[in-house]
């Protein structure tokens, strides 16, 4: 089990982050939730999550500026998986050039979502 | 001398501009503050129903990630799902609620596919909101058909196919909308057969949202436009033009072609731009034999194909037009010549010495 794992999940759509939370629970992660970046940056400078999920629109802080807090202001290179609708490849690839490690696009699935945490926390 | 005589004198014998002023203030007193009220009451009112709003929210939140993850491998339905949808369906005869239940299922529809989605679209069709959906279809009032048909887009029911597509010709085209969008969202390019019975017009609005749900599909294999190069929709000819060109669909030319004759200028216009899109050299030829009985938008259409489809055969037939009185097709018929004939390109400088004519030459020469 992965329980000492803690896995940051910024979203502001509320049942989508209940989903996500759920599914990463019963592999064993502690979750951490946001509903929008000001929020996670808080958790990140407490609580220092071992995995960052983020989705790119979200009130107040987006998740751009979330990734460039984390690379540039914290210097922690703690992985950072990016959300993002379809039709938004500039922007992921602006996610990129900021540090994002990977990216997936909405609708996504939670399975393949699970596969891509386990590889980047081994 | 009571306080109220004493106002009362004081107005009366102030002036005119006073007593306005008084009359004005109560009046507005007297409208502003039943207004405050008013106004207090909705914010109290609209804040009650915003909680009332997120309870639900929540509480249908908690069920949905519940039944999503109370299902098992050897039943469509487990018995724990099958508790919570008896316990939704309580809540979907009342609209109020079956709304908000509904923009919970569909906030994550949105985000996520596989068998999750699949497990919200059979909640979806055993809490019988789907039924729900299909009685709007039969409403008086077209924005509750229209809703209907978006749900049922929202949620991939196909099963709803035949119920859908009666609206084809509805004389609201917000219901014609969606029940296009319905047919490509789901069925893709086979969707499309809607074509083959619409009677109202494919508005241009309408085109561009049909292009972009085909767009976004993964799968390019078109159906067989023919049919609806042929139709008698002008609107529905159009829109075939634009997947010709799309999708390059370069075993059309033969109905395109009948197209450069087709009643409607605006037609004909299109279906030379699509033929030249397509490098159809028939296409050339045959509007060669009459190009000068079109109308002056097709001839310079015409000349815009011939810029890209040129042949050295052509040469004689462009020298006839190097001196038209359109601009346009004097600059493509140059153009052409420069490419065909350089030499004899040249010479015209000296053959024909007028300004403006120099003007051009000289223009082409260096571009």
């Amino acid at each position: 089990m992965n329980t000492n794992k803690k896995v940051l999940i910024a979203e502001d759509n509320s049942v989508f982050l209940l989903l996500l939370k759920f599914r990463l629970q019963k592999e064993g992660y502690t979750i951490l939730t946001a509903t929008n970046g000001k929020e996670a940056i808080d958790l990140i400078e407490d609580q220092e999550p071992h995995i960052i999920l983020t989705d790119i629109m979200m009130p107040f802080i987006s998740g751009l500026e979330l990734i460039s807090y984390v690379r540039n202001k914290l210097k922690r290179s703690t992985p950072i998986i990016v959300f993002s609708a379809a039709g938004q490849e500039e922007i992921v690839l602006k996610a990129f050039d900021l540090g994002a490690t990977d990216f997936m696009s909405k609708p996504l699935s939670p399975n393949e979502l699970i596969i891509r945490v386990k590889k980047l926390l081994r | 001398m009571s306080i109220h005589q004493s106002l009362f004198n004081y107005i009366n014998e102030s002036s005119l501009i006073i007593q306005v002023t008084w009359i004005m203030s109560a009046f507005f007193m007297v409208v502003i503050i039943p207004l405050t009220f008013y106004f207090r009451y909705l914010r109290k009112h609209l804040r009650k129903q915003e909680r009332t709003v997120a309870l639900y929210e929540q509480k249908y939140e908690s069920y949905l990630i519940n039944y999503l993850y109370s299902g098992n491998e050897q039943e469509i339905i487990s018995p724990e799902q099958q508790v919570i949808i008896n316990q939704l369906k309580r809540s979907t005869s009342e609209s109020y609620k079956r709304k908000i239940l509904i923009s919970v299922l569909i906030k994550l529809k949105n985000e996520i596919s596989g068998e999750i989605a699949e497990s919200i679209q059979t909640l979806y069709f055993h809490s019988g909101l789907m039924q729900y959906a299909l009685n709007r279809l039969n409403h008086k009032k077209w924005y509750v058909i229209a809703k209907g048909i978006r749900e049922l887009k929202q949620f991939h029911i196909k099963e709803a196919y035949d119920q859908v597509i009666l609206h084809i010709n509805h004389p609201r085209r917000e219901v014609r909308k969606e029940m296009q969008l319905y047919m490509v969202s789901l069925f893709h390019f086979e969707g499309l057969k809607f074509l083959e019975l619409l009677e109202t017009p494919l508005s241009e609005w309408d085109q561009i949202q049909l292009l972009g749900v085909l767009e976004r599909l993964e799968s390019k294999n078109i159906s067989n436009i023919k049919l609806w190069l042929r139709s008698n929709n002008k609107s529905v000819v159009f829109f075939a033009l634009k997947l010709a060109k799309i999708y390059n669909q370069f075993e059309c030319k033969e109905e395109i072609i009948n197209l450069l004759n087709h009643i409607n200028k605006k037609v004909r216009l299109e279906s030379i731009q699509v033929l030249n899109y397509l490098d159809v050299i028939e296409a050339k030829e045959i509007l060669k034999e009459n190009i000068e009985k079109r109308t002056l938008e097709e001839q310079i259409a015409f000349f815009k194909m011939m810029e890209n489809l040129y042949e050295k055969s052509d040469e004689s037939f462009i020298i006839n037009f190097i001196h038209s009185e359109v601009f346009e097709i004097k600059v493509s018929s140059l153009k052409i010549l420069k490419i065909l004939n350089k030499d004899k390109f040249t010479k015209l400088k000296v053959e024909f010495p007028d300004p403006d004519f120099l003007k051009i030459i000289n223009f082409l020469e260096n571009n």
